[in-house]
């Protein structure tokens, strides 16, 4: 089988939204490849269009226009299970505000996405988990709740349950926008070292500019039109 | 059982409480009132049922035996002594009477089921004596243990009835039909008792058959040849008793049941539900991970149903521990616990769990990914 070029390829994509007679175009014509073990910056305004970008090139909406494709799949048409089944698969997301479940313990909140997604075992699957928290430091942190750990800590459970999947497309959105300077530099840190080590191909949609020095490309995005930037 | 399920629902012990609470009172309320119509179903049939005979005869229209308006004619018992299938016949003579202890109050008064048998024969008296003698004697009466428990009733007492009294000279069991119990009295006693006229008055003749096969062909003969009497089975005249007394009370129970089962399940549904909307967030969060909906319904099932099988522990414990006490200390409340109403109960419960589990499983369905991204 031809190795695809590109885990995530957006082709000629439009979203509009439509409300009765009313319609916004959230994005307009937008193109991107992302290759493995890239780090993609797309920046821009509040409501330029970033975060529908990400939740289309997620496979979470399906786009008015346009081809979207994973790993070489087109997921344009997809009906919901198998968009599902490509999220479980394909993609992990780093959100802005983390959301863990609040009643489980970090190392269920890994645990019980790699159950999920890799129909593991309980022990194979604790044992992944484990290891994961303690590639990500928080070896010391694997029975914590959500509310008892720091910021920081949260956000390194979120993007150790993102790697949990063993993805190959990781999206993140605003990743650094609830972390002062120190722990947003050393999450962005940690998450080009992996991304690079794996061979993920990242995409970043963020306000911060401090996300320029770790991306490999800067993308502009504003109107929901994209145009490379920097 | 999936972690999510277990976890959300433990984390959030008050409303666990709430809701196993809700489920175990419905659970408990439908026990109690399922083992209530139990008991009154075996205690007013019990008598009926287990007296020894064949065949019970009495006037036309006779449809139970509290309601014994039956009246035979003069006839009837020379002919049953005549007819060569019978081996046994015995006249009764059964009336509710209004009595009292002598030296009580005369308003503190209670109603007897009063049965005039003869002793000699013996069949329609006690079904046990617990007590005292086996059988009465003239001006002598023989009262259900129930009875004299409730009433206070020792052996010696007199029970009053106008300005004729009869002495209690024994205890009976097996004549408990809640709200009155049978006492035994002889035939002879009856007459002056009552102050009858005449000696040939009876309420119903019992018989028993040298073949107990035969009894359909002799029902067939009585009652071409004997207009004006019903004749009826044990069993028969058990059921239409058992019906008479609880007939009026079947449609409240049913209506308490209805309502004890939806109280269980507005509890546990609305619990459920809230509990689903307060997580709304994190199950948006587990579809853009990529799980699937039937996984997200199953946290929802589950949730409901450790909440209902908890529920169910609780109230069927309580109906298994206080049952007894409330029997103790309200007579007329007696019960009887069957395993196959407590199955009953169980599946009563699974059916609230499933239908409590419906409108979160719905809610959740609409939940949409994408919003996981704001905020």
């Amino acid at each position: 089988m031809e190795p695809h070029p590109h885990i995530l390829s957006l082709e000629g994509v439009s979203k509009v939204y439509r409300s009765g007679e009313f319609s916004v175009t959230a994005l307009d014509n937008v193109s991107i490849h992302v290759n493995g073990g890239e780090i993609v910056a797309i920046m821009g305004p509040s409501g330029s269009g970033k975060t529908t970008l990400l939740t289309v090139a997620g496979a979470l909406l399906r786009p008015t226009q346009g081809q979207v494709q994973i790993c070489g799949i087109n997921v344009s048409n997809m009906g919901e299970s198998q968009l599902s089944a490509i999220r479980r698969e394909k993609v992990g997301f780093i959100y802005q505000s983390f959301n863990l479940l609040e009643a489980l313990t970090a190392l269920e909140n890994v645990r019980v996405v790699i159950q999920e997604t890799h129909r593991n075992g309980r022990g194979s699957a604790t044992e992944r988990a484990t290891e994961l928290l303690k590639m990500f430091g928080l070896s010391h942190r694997i029975n914590a709740v959500p509310k008892r750990m720091s910021d920081g800590e949260k956000q390194r459970v979120a993007i150790a349950r993102a790697f949990a999947k063993n993805p190959q497309l990781l999206l993140a959105d605003e990743p650094t926008a609830n972390l002062d300077a120190k722990r947003g530099h050393e999450v962005m840190q940690l998450l080009q070292q992996l991304s690079l080590e794996l061979h993920k191909a990242v995409v970043v949609v963020s306000h911060d500019n401090r996300i320029r020095q770790f991306a490999h490309r800067i993308l502009w995005l504003e109107d929901g039109r994209l145009s490379d930037h920097g | 059982m999936l972690l999510i399920a277990r976890k959300n629902l433990f984390s959030e012990k008050t409303r666990l409480a709430i809701s196993v609470g809700g489920i175990a009172l419905s659970v408990f309320l439908i026990g109690i009132l399922l083992a209530l119509f139990r008991g009154w179903s075996e205690k007013v049939g019990d008598f009926v049922e287990n007296v020894p005979a064949d065949l019970w005869i009495g006037s036309d229209g006779t449809t139970d035996f509290i309601a014994a308006a039956s009246l035979l004619p003069d006839y009837v018992g020379t002919y049953l002594d005549l007819a060569p299938e019978i081996d046994l016949v015995s006249p009764l003579i059964v009336r509710p009477t209004e009595m009292r202890i002598a030296g009580h109050d005369r308003n503190d008064t209670f109603d007897v089921q009063l049965v005039a048998y003869d002793p000699a024969v013996g069949l329609g008296g006690p079904l046990r004596t617990t007590g005292g003698k086996e059988a009465p004697g003239p001006g002598e009466i023989i009262v259900d243990r129930e009875m004299a428990k409730r009433r206070g009733i020792d052996i010696g007492d007199r029970l009053v009835r106008s300005n004729k009294s009869l002495t209690v000279v024994g205890f009976s069991s097996g004549g408990d039909f809640i709200f009155t119990q049978v006492a035994f009295i002889a035939l002879d006693t009856a007459a002056d008792f009552y102050g009858f006229q005449s000696d040939n008055i009876r309420s119903f003749y019992l018989v028993t058959l040298h073949d107990p096969g035969r009894r359909e062909a002799l029902s067939q003969r009585l009652e071409l040849s004997a207009p004006g009497i019903e004749i009826i089975t044990g069993e028969f005249f058990a059921q239409e008793t058992r019906d008479r007394i609880l007939g009026n009370v079947l449609p409240i129970l049913i209506v308490v049941l209805v309502v004890a089962f939806v109280v269980g399940l507005a509890v546990a549904g609305l619990t459920i539900y809230t509990a689903t909307v307060e997580k709304s967030r994190e199950y948006g969060i587990l579809k853009a991970e990529g799980f699937t909906n039937p996984y997200l319904y199953r946290v929802v099932f589950e949730q409901s149903l450790i909440t209902a099988i908890l529920g169910f522990a609780v109230g069927a414990g309580l109906t298994v521990i206080i049952a007894p006490f409330a029997q103790d200390a309200v007579p007329q409340f007696v019960v009887f616990v069957r395993w196959q109403d407590i199955v009953g109960v169980a599946g009563a419960t699974l059916i609230m769990a499933l239908l409590a589990a419906y409108i979160p499983v719905r809610r959740m369905a609409s939940i949409d990914p994408v919003t996981v991204f704001k905020g």
